[in-house]
């Protein structure tokens, strides 16, 4: 028997909702958006609330229309995002890479749903995982975070509006349908609501603004918004540090390696991870997203049978969070590796940093992975 | 010519090319307007009209990608219109291919009335890529993709974005000596204009077909276009609309502090499976069993499944409390299962729900659905019968409660009170621990 305190903030609440609530904290000013389940809640929730706030919430009549307009938005100095599905993100793909090359904020909240094609609308699955990060021609790390609950979502989303807007480059949020429809108990008063800080600004009196120059190596350029006294020269083109269109110049090549240099100068930062190691253990699950919590749960029941077993979250899917996970290995010479898609597809992007662990692969698609399985491959020989 | 609006020479473009002719025009109507050139963004699209932004000298230059550049450019002016000084001009410089594969972004920009200025540059044909025809190329027109003569018949742009309301639709040939004076006339338009001009492609469309520039006027009759400003009647932009419909908003509530709290009984997480049909109100009895819970200081979590449809088929919440919070979502051996249409019935035994129960398992049904065999004779109710169609799911849960005695009544009531109203609690009979008066008091 328990008492609960006398007052509480505690709501029962979905990811999605914090998803959207997250964002606002942080400083979200636009959103467009084109519903598709499961992610439909966090536009409902934005067009909801961003009016009252002062913002601006736009009804975009696909997800293309959805992305290029906060893409714009964006241009013109407004924190921006928008939420969709595996089958909306397809259609995004372009002008994520064009946001990548123009170095334009922006923060995408993809929400998993079954797949391929249209998949299953109310089901869940971690299949985009890969896809929302290697949709970049040329390579560029994409930063990835994949939240595990609601008030997770809060903290995630902020995080992405926080390297988002820092480096310039879109971020995705990849969350998952259990993740974003499953309502659970928040203490919604003890989130944060401080905004993040905003894209360093073009110094004031800079008389001859090139969009695309670095004063340091491993940072993005200052920025100055579209309508703003800086004249900007923004393309999707190979460019040189003043936007001019370049063909075969050593100037374009260093403006493209720039742009993922930023995000390696910054990797160790944006790794977020929770890791709950164990001395002795023989085995490290490493998990994400909805399946993450399958994997907690059921090595919280291996170790109430004696067993030993570590266990890490990756809150950070892209940039790897490779120092982290190498921590969390210890001397552990197996790794269980649970994601729900049918071949593990983050599975192949750890291997490399396993060090020739031996790697096992617990997936699956059209249902959550159970505890139970979990265990049978943590407890299994080998 | 030269201005604060646009560079000296013709840039890159072919002898005879009617690109060059509309950024004068452009630059001209600039000129006239006094428009400070940082409130002027040239948005470009993909082909040969995309070059322009090397031609532009004070104004921002922003190359999208192709067909999408009134996307953009419709982003960037609702954005200032609404939450900037609403000064910015964007004027979107496009072809007939990048309009014929964004022309839905058109379309939306002229429903929007979004305040962009749209210059369709149409040649009749891709040009950057080899004079292919596009959606645009005349009946009998010569591309390189339609050698002997394209056979369909053109878009007619203008006659779409007037269908799509756009408060300003102008077609003009490029060599109309008043070319900048319409320009003018759309930039200055409040809200979305477009303008589409007819021109020469030196480069492919004149090598190929009897075309000059005396002659356009005529392939614009044969394909039976209008010219001139189709329509100029301002109406309200999106930036006025949204301002005048949000003035009254009300500001975000603060976080719901509950001031009631209530004890539970609960050692273990107890995991709940409400099956039932759409529009029967289980989502909401399962809701307010996780409020009741939540005042009761448990963790839980919910989860709602329907079938694609909305309105029609099985409606199942999961429910899980808990002590602790809560990892694992799903249910992997239910603790009880309320079910109270045949529809949720069918659910469960689609998804095996009922196979996973157990001796410990408490099954509450209607007692006029057909159940497999159970490890624990489950708990027979008339709950339709008694409560209704629209109550039965909340008679469930209240019947679960009192056999379990999980929460207290009180939890439950107030929780039946906080989201059905005041008179709701009539709903329990007095001296009843938690079961619905549906009988009494029928809904």
């Amino acid at each position: 028997m328990s008492v609960a305190p006398a007052t509480t903030a505690v709501e029962l609440v979905s990811g999605n909702r914090l998803t959207a609530l997250g964002a606002l904290s942080a400083g979200c000013r636009f959103f467009a958006g084109y519903p598709i389940t499961p992610s439909s809640e966090i536009f409902r929730t934005m067009m909801e609330e961003l009016p009252r706030r002062g913002g601006l919430a736009l009804s975009a009549p696909d997800e293309i229309s959805a992305l290029a307009a906060c893409v714009g938005a964006s241009l013109a100095g407004y924190e921006a995002m928008t939420a969709t599905s595996g089958p909306g993100f397809c259609l995004m793909i372009e002008t994520v890479q064009y946001a990548v090359m123009t170095e334009t904020p922006v923060v995408i909240a993809l929400v998993q749903r079954l797949g391929p094609s249209t998949g299953g609308a109310t089901q869940g699955a971690q299949g985009d995982v890969l896809l929302a990060e290697f949709c970049t021609s040329g390579g560029t790390t994409i930063p990835v975070f994949a939240p595990s609950g609601a008030a997770d979502c809060h903290e995630l989303t902020r995080a992405a509006f926080a390297w988002s807007e820092r480096l310039r480059t879109p971020v995705v949020l990849l969350s998952d349908k259990e993740v974003g429809t499953t309502l659970e108990d928040v203490d919604t008063a003890s989130l944060p609501d401080d905004p993040v800080e905003p894209r360093r600004p073009v110094p004031a009196g800079t008389e001859r603004f090139a969009p695309y120059a670095r004063t340091c190596p491993g940072e993005p350029p200052s920025f100055a918004p579209v309508g703003g006294g800086a004249r900007v020269v923004a393309t999707g083109s190979a460019h040189d540090t003043e936007g001019r269109l370049r063909k075969s110049s050593p100037e374009v090549v260093d403006v493209l390696v720039a742009l993922q240099a930023k995000i390696d100068a910054h990797a160790d930062e944006m790794a977020l991870v929770e890791v709950d190691t164990q001395p002795g253990a023989t085995t490290l699950v490493v998990s994400y997203g909805s399946s993450a919590r399958a994997s907690l749960e059921a090595c919280l029941r291996v170790r109430a049978r004696g067993g030993r077993v570590s266990f890490l979250r990756l809150r950070t899917l892209f940039p790897v969070p490779s120092a982290a996970i190498r921590e969390a290995l210890g001397g552990c010479p197996r790794v269980v590796v649970v994601e729900e898609n049918l071949s593990g597809l983050y599975a192949g992007v750890l291997e490399p940093h396993l060090d020739g662990r031996r790697l096992v692969r617990v997936n699956g698609v059209g249902a959550m992975i159970t505890p139970a399985r979990i265990e049978a491959a943590v407890e299994a020989e080998g | 010519m030269e201005t604060q609006y646009l560079r000296p020479g013709r840039g890159p473009y072919c002898k005879g090319c009617g690109h060059p002719l509309v950024l004068r025009a452009l630059g001209e109507a600039l000129d006239r307007l006094g428009i400070p050139p940082a409130d002027v963004a040239v948005v470009t699209d993909i082909g040969c009209v995309g070059l322009a932004d090397g031609q532009i000298a004070g104004p921002h230059t922003i190359h999208t990608t192709h067909g999408r550049s009134t996307a953009f450019a419709a982003g960037l002016a609702l954005a200032d219109s609404v939450l900037g000084a609403g000064r910015l001009k964007p004027i979107v410089l496009i072809g007939d291919g990048g309009a014929t594969i964004g022309i839905n972004h058109l379309v939306s920009g002229a429903l929007l009335n979004s305040d962009v200025t749209v210059l369709v540059h149409n040649n009749f044909l891709y040009g950057m890529t080899g004079g292919q025809s596009s959606a645009f190329s005349p009946v009998d027109f010569v591309t390189s993709t339609a050698p002997q003569g394209g056979f369909l018949p053109p878009l007619d742009l203008a006659r779409v974005l007037l269908a799509a309301r756009a408060p300003f639709v102008a077609r003009k040939l490029a060599g109309d000596r008043d070319l900048a004076d319409v320009l003018e006339q759309a930039i200055a338009h409040p809200g979305f204009a477009a303008v589409e001009i007819l021109e020469l492609c030196t480069a492919y469309a004149t090598r190929w077909n009897p075309l000059t520039g005396a002659t356009l006027r005529e392939v614009a009759e044969q394909a039976g276009y209008e010219l001139g400003v189709l329509r100029d009647e301002p109406r309200p932009t999106f930036g006025a609309s949204y301002r005048e419909r949000h003035a009254a908003d009300e500001q975000p509530a603060p976080p719901r502090i509950a001031a009631q709290a209530f004890e539970h009984r609960l050692v273990r997480p107890h995991g709940l499976v409400l099956a039932g049909s759409a529009g029967e109100r289980v989502r909401t009895a399962a809701t307010i069993l996780a409020r009741a819970a939540l005042s009761c200081g448990l963790h839980v979590t919910q989860k709602n499944d329907n079938p694609v449809t909305q309105g029609t088929g099985f409606s199942v919440s999961e429910v899980i409390l808990g002590p602790e919070p809560i990892l694992y979502t799903g249910i992997e051996r239910p603790d009880a299962v309320l079910v109270v249409s045949e529809d949720g019935a069918r659910e469960l035994a689609a998804t095996g729900v009922l196979a996973r129960a157990d001796a410990e398992t408490l099954v509450v049904a209607d007692d006029g659905i057909e159940l497999p065999p159970l490890p624990r004779e489950p708990l027979r109710l008339p709950l339709r019968e008694t409560a209704g169609p629209k109550l039965a799911a909340l008679a469930a849960v209240a019947a679960w409660r009192e056999a379990t005695e999980a929460l207290p009544e009180e939890a439950l009531r107030a929780a039946v009170v906080a989201r059905l109203g005041d008179d709701s609690s009539r709903l329990f009979a007095p001296g009843r621990s938690g079961k619905l008066a549906a009988r009494e008091h029928p809904r």
